[in-house]
């Protein structure tokens, strides 16, 4: 009985300590609605690591110009119910500037609520939040334009090869929102440069064989296939065409969501020659940064058991602490808010993120958080670089939306 | 049990709800501080009782074929989406007010609800669990294929319109949504009991005596399954205009499964239990939600993540703690406290 006694007076010792501490400190909210144990807790986990790494970091630094950031970060279950009323919930907290939408329905839901509140929303590279300019700015470029920089780099391949006539390409991904989010421009994009699209093909998030769904793409004679959804679903899409004998005489490619590092440990063989069409490092490239030594130093385990979208995450913090910084430059602290933040995140153009990722494009007519591919393939079972930088082509603007 | 010195001498008084003049002022005043609420009550709390109480009305429908009727439905999540898709259809693209579109989606999710209770007659148990599944995938792949309910992208269904007053925020909308909840629990406890109610009941505990005794079971049970749809189709359209946005991913079979926890935790075969099971498993969740970002402050070892990502085991824990301890639910807890408090001081 002492021992519990005493058990519950240490807890609220810590916890008034805790509350105290943190109501004492000049201090702004950033609130990250993810997804930690559903269909895209592959992206959302190691992402949000490194958001909070980085926020600790800048925070053990003494925050920007003294004030620190708190990180919120909420497990939607890709719910959308739950992230509304994690919105709502949070939308109150002591300068709160952004809310960081992961997953392509909450962002939908939660958007139209943060604009009523005048606070910046992210979400992940949903092109209609670039047609239509509002407070949401988009991660990197977005889905189609990175898919729209794949029917490039096909292009050249396809010369390369010594290939005549144009390629036929296959398309593959979820059958959702965010599935079909790469067509809606890509599509006009491909026909633009001549390159015959297959009747797509979309599965049920959480589908386990996709043979029948590539068994139609290969009886359609495509050359090439662009699959999409989050890992570990590229993974298990090519492990099934590896089944099929598919990825001998078909080139593979994967959006940004594909397979990182630790997939491609999984399935080495069937992943062999994918190509990975990405806005940040991967690879070697990303666990060679400097910044990925945060990985280590709060005890996350080995280096090669990083997850390459664990740089996303701080590449979200670090575009937070740019913006930041030029608000609190602009208004001070004392009339910070969520207006202000808006108008520093249209300021960030051209801001460089330690090499992680291009270099920031939102502006007052860009919602993209860069322009900037890099290709990486599997070879000998890991994830190299086979391009530099490449700017993407703007698919956004051939969609009606 | 009736409360101590209380006697029925007339048939109303046998047959009302609300017995005594306590239980009136009770009433009332719950009434009052309900309808009062947005005067003095939070946003946050605001939309929170907002999502209580579409969640009560799903409930309330499952209460009806699964507590009462016996026949388990996994298709709940799937028919709200039917009556959020038509009320979103009906008051966006036909121009239909919401206060029309609302009855009109809970009659059209019990229509095609009655494809869930079809197989009823046949199959019970495990097996028409699997066919109210498939059911629920059959719906779910329709509607983003279908060009009418905006495929992938949904639809934004507009806010309620009286004239030229727009119910467009959580503190409105709240009225109706409140009132709405109302309605539909004052029909379902009254339904569960007429002679619809004590049929259900009867089929539940054995459907070959119920037959026996003259209740056309297949009859009994696609209306159970009318009435849970419809009851499903009410909460969709409510929660379709006060979201404002309807997209097929917001309903999935983890919404269908934990509405059946919500039945589990409250109880089967009680409408408080409905109640206590929505109100007990939302404040959990939202509970966990608050509790993560405190637990990471405090003890930063563990991380935000692992601190909020807990509300899923705290489901599942709390899931397996009430079928062992208590499978009767929450309301027999209350029934066994109401109980010994009218007996109180004597034991029994």
């Amino acid at each position: 009985m002492r021992k519990i006694l005493c058990g519950v007076l240490i807890f609220t010792f810590l916890f008034v300590t805790g509350v105290l501490q943190s109501n004492a400190q000049k201090e702004v909210t950033y609130l990250s609605l993810a997804d930690y144990t559903a269909a895209i807790a592959g992206l959302n986990v190691p992402g949000d690591m490194g958001t909070e790494d980085y926020f600790k970091e800048l925070n053990a630094k003494g925050g920007v110009d003294g004030v620190k950031v708190k990180f919120i970060g909420v497990d939607t279950r890709y719910d959308v119910a739950r992230g509304v009323s994690a919105y709502k919930r949070y939308r109150a907290e002591p300068k709160l500037l952004v809310a960081n939408a992961i997953g392509t329905p909450i962002g939908k839901a939660v958007g139209p609520l943060a604009t009523k509140d005048k606070i910046v929303q992210l979400v992940p590279g949903d092109g209609e939040f670039q047609a239509n300019l509002g407070r949401i700015f988009v991660w990197g470029p977005t889905y189609q334009d990175a898919f729209a920089a794949t029917v490039d780099w096909l292009l050249a391949d396809w010369k390369k090869k010594g290939k005549t006539g144009m390629p036929k390409l296959g398309f593959i991904s979820w059958d959702s929102a965010y599935g079909k989010e790469p067509l809606r421009g890509g599509k006009e994009y491909a026909e633009k440069r001549g390159v015959t699209l297959a009747p797509p093909e979309f599965f049920p998030p959480g589908t386990m064989d996709h043979t029948v769904y590539l068994s139609r793409l290969a009886k359609a004679e495509v050359n090439y296939i662009f699959v999409g959804g989050v890992d570990p679903t590229p993974t298990n899409v090519i492990r099934d065409a590896h089944k099929l004998g598919l990825t001998k005489t078909i080139q593979f490619f994967c959006d940004y969501w594909g397979p990182t590092s630790l997939g491609v440990r999984l399935h080495p063989e069937a992943l062999e020659g994918t190509v990975i069409v990405s806005y940040y490092l991967r690879g070697d490239d990303a666990r060679k940064h400097p910044l990925s030594n945060l990985w280590v130093k709060y005890g996350h385990g080995k280096l090669e058991d990083m997850n390459e979208v664990y740089t996303i995450g701080m590449l979200w913090a670090m575009t937070f602490e740019a913006g930041l910084k030029i608000a609190l430059k602009e208004v001070g602290y004392k009339k910070l808010d969520g207006e202000a933040m808006y108008q520093a995140y249209q300021k960030l153009t051209g801001l460089e993120r330690a090499g992680l990722q291009g270099p920031c494009a939102y502006s007052p007519t860009s919602r993209r958080g860069s322009w900037e591919v890099r290709f990486y393939q599997v070879r000998a079972g890991k994830v190299t670089s086979i391009s530099d930088w490449i700017k993407a082509p703007d698919a956004v603007s051939l969609h009606k939306f | 049990m009736r409360p101590c010195g209380t006697f029925d001498e007339r048939y109303s008084q046998d047959m009302a709800i609300l017995r005594i003049k306590r239980h009136w002022g009770l009433l009332i005043g719950a009434l009052i501080l309900l309808y009062l609420f947005p005067l003095f009550g939070s946003y946050y709390f605001i939309s929170l009782v907002n999502s209580l109480c579409i969640g009560i009305i799903i409930v309330l429908g499952l209460q009806i074929v699964s507590g009462y009727c016996g026949q388990i439905s996994f298709g709940q999540a799937a028919f709200m989406a039917v009556g959020a898709y038509t009320s979103a259809i009906l008051t966006g693209k036909v121009g239909l007010s919401f206060f029309l579109a609302l009855p009109i989606s809970g009659i059209v999710a019990g229509l095609i609800g009655l494809g869930g209770g079809a197989p009823s007659l046949r199959i019970k148990g495990f097996y028409l669990a699997m066919a109210t599944i498939a059911i629920h995938f059959v719906v779910m792949w329709l509607i983003p294929h279908l060009d009418i309910t905006g495929k992938t992208q949904g639809l934004h269904p507009p806010a309620p319109q009286i004239g030229s007053f727009t119910f467009d925020s959580d503190e409105k909308i709240y009225y109706i949504i409140v009132t709405v909840m109302l309605l539909m629990t004052y029909g379902a406890r009254n339904m569960v009991r007429t002679r619809v109610g004590r049929a259900f009941v009867a089929i539940r505990d054995n459907d070959l005596a119920a037959e026996v005794m003259g209740i056309e079971l297949y009859r009994y049970k696609l209306l159970a399954f009318f009435i849970s749809c419809f009851y499903a189709g009410i909460a969709g359209s409510l929660w379709a205009h006060w979201i404002q946005v309807v997209h097929p991913e917001q309903f999935t079979l983890l919404h269908a499964l934990n509405y059946i926890g919500m039945l589990i935790v409250g109880g089967g075969g009680s409408i408080p239990g409905v109640f206590f099971g929505v109100i007990f498993l939302r404040l959990l969740d939202e509970g966990v939600m608050f509790a993560a970002p405190l637990l990471a402050s405090i003890f930063p070892w563990i991380g935000i993540h692992p601190a909020a990502s807990m509300s899923v085991s705290v489901f599942g824990i709390v899931l397996i703690i009430f079928l062992i301890y208590e499978p009767r639910g929450l309301a027999h807890r209350w029934e066994i406290f109401k109980t010994s408090y009218r007996l109180y001081p004597f034991s029994h």
